[in-house]
């Protein structure tokens, strides 16, 4: 049981840690703000390399945005921004 | 003299108006070749992962066979999809062929998706979002993860999730009932009595597994994420194990961020996990007849962390990635399934293109195995050392 709550203690000053580390890079504006372009690269690196836009055509990256809408818990309009920047950007 | 001057203006206007309606009949073909290739509202893809490679511990030296898993991806409307992975995996006694998950998924409105059918369970971090070959930044996964693990994998159910900004902070989130995890009454396969099984099915009882996983997203760029997770459920069958339900919780982190100033992308990942059991009692091992009974508690919990210095201009530095992962489990003290190991793991990792990779690795297990044999990778495994050397792709 000691060992549980050392485990969670220690996650918990984990998160602090890098919350303070985070703090002093992080930009002011509000996270709903964000271009499709910062959305792309920062949802995307939290699981795995952000993908290169030019891999798919603008109709593969319709059904690719809508699969990670669904499995990364991204807003309608994060996901709307993102798929706008790739279209634009392949 | 003007009738010469005449003459040639007339003659390049008739080329000139020759041209534009040879202009004009080119577009015109362009259009309708276009038309004919618009594309429709719904898209089918093949997309999915592989990977395959060599292994060497202190029991085998071997080239491994791997896996092939195609996702089959249909996206019917802005709003419908339908997502299923298949699992090819070479066993020594042939193919294995399993499906990970089958799901349709509608987007109800901006912030919230309704899912159903068999899906990644979202418990953790690890399986819902780290397990696929081409992601793990190792060959091996984490103790009490995957298949044979203590955790959930998959299952078969409805779900409500997605994600929303509550002023400054992000949230995301899943609610889901599924049929939840089978007790294993010990009746059968007396080895295992206490344990439980996930994505069983046709369900073992009536009663639904309920749970739900929170994740909190504090910064704008989204580098930070703490995520709490919770399921309950019955689990048992028959009269003795009718009320005997599991709680499972897990608390999990996640911190990914470009940092110029050493020109790399550090990653830091963490998961701690925690499966109670109710009390019952199970056939012993040695007499089946008689019956035991112990606390039926287990955890696992695993940290990584690593760093490519993506940002570095020379390529071959910036494709390189160092990886290093620490890993526990610890299930019920006096069952016969008692495992108390400690891995670790160390990776060099070579990224070819951003989603194919060949990883170098070794991995060192320590700890009591428990009267167990023979388990697979995820759960207990023997201790000893092992070197892998593995290719991973996504496509």
């Amino acid at each position: 049981m000691k060992k549980k709550y050392f485990s969670i203690l220690i996650l918990g000053v984990l998160a602090l840690t890098l919350s303070l580390v985070n703090s002093c890079a992080t930009s002011s504006s509000l996270a709903s703000n964000r271009s499709g372009a910062q959305l792309w690269g920062e949802n995307c690196l939290r699981c795995h390399n952000s993908p290169s836009p030019e891999t798919f055509s603008d109709t593969q990256w319709d059904a690719i945005v809508l699969h990670m809408q669904v499995r990364a818990n991204l807003t309608s309009n994060e996901a709307k921004k993102i798929v706008e920047f790739l279209k634009t950007a392949n | 003299m003007i009738v010469a001057v005449f003459f040639i203006v007339g003659s390049q206007k008739i080329c000139a108006q020759s041209n534009d309606s040879l202009l004009l009949q080119e577009i015109e073909s362009l259009k309708a070749r276009v038309e004919q290739n618009k594309p429709g509202k719904s898209i089918f893809m093949l997309r999915g992962y592989a990977h395959s490679g060599f292994v060497k511990t202190d029991d085998q030296v071997s080239f491994d066979g791997g896996s092939f898993n195609p996702l089959l991806m249909f996206k019917q409307s802005d709003r419908l999809l339908f997502e299923s992975e298949l699992e090819m995996e070479l066993a020594s006694d042939g193919l294995e062929i399993n499906l990970e998950y089958a799901n349709i998924s509608y987007i109800l409105t901006q912030t919230l998706t309704l899912r159903a059918g068999k899906f990644l369970t979202p418990f953790g971090i690890f399986v819902p979002r780290l397990h696929p070959a081409w992601i793990n930044k190792f060959p091996t996964k984490p103790l009490g993860t995957g298949h044979s693990g203590i955790l959930p994998t998959a299952d078969i159910g409805v779900e409500l999730r997605g994600g929303a900004y509550l002023g400054p902070l992000k949230v995301n989130y899943s609610l889901y009932a599924i049929n939840g995890p089978v007790l294993n009454n010990g009746a059968d396969e007396p080895e295992e009595g206490g344990k439980l099984h996930y994505g069983r099915f046709p369900d073992n009882n009536n009663g639904k597994s309920i749970g739900g996983r929170l994740g909190i997203l504090p910064f704008p760029n989204s580098s930070l994420e703490v995520g709490f997770s919770g399921m309950y459920g019955l689990v048992g069958k028959d009269s003795a194990y009718a009320n005997t339900a599991a709680t499972l919780y897990a608390i999990d982190a996640s911190f990914v961020k470009s940092l110029s100033a050493i020109g790399s992308v550090i990653d830091f990942k963490g998961q701690y996990a925690a499966v109670m059991v109710g009390d019952a009692q199970y056939p012993d091992h040695e007499n089946p007849d008689e019956l035991i009974s112990f606390t039926n508690n287990s955890s696992t919990y695993f940290a990584q962390f690593s760093i490519r210095p993506a940002l570095i201009s020379t390529p071959v530095i910036r494709n390189l990635e160092f990886a290093s992962r620490y890993s526990h489990i610890q299930t019920p003290k006096g069952s016969e399934w008692e495992v108390n190991q400690n891995q670790w793991e160390f990776s060099v990792n070579y990224w070819i293109d951003w989603r194919t990779v060949v990883k170098i690795s070794y991995r060192s297990i320590q700890g009591e195995e428990g009267h167990e044999e023979g388990e697979e990778e995820g759960h207990g495994i023997g201790e000893g050392n092992g070197l892998f050397i593995h290719w991973a792709i996504g496509f």
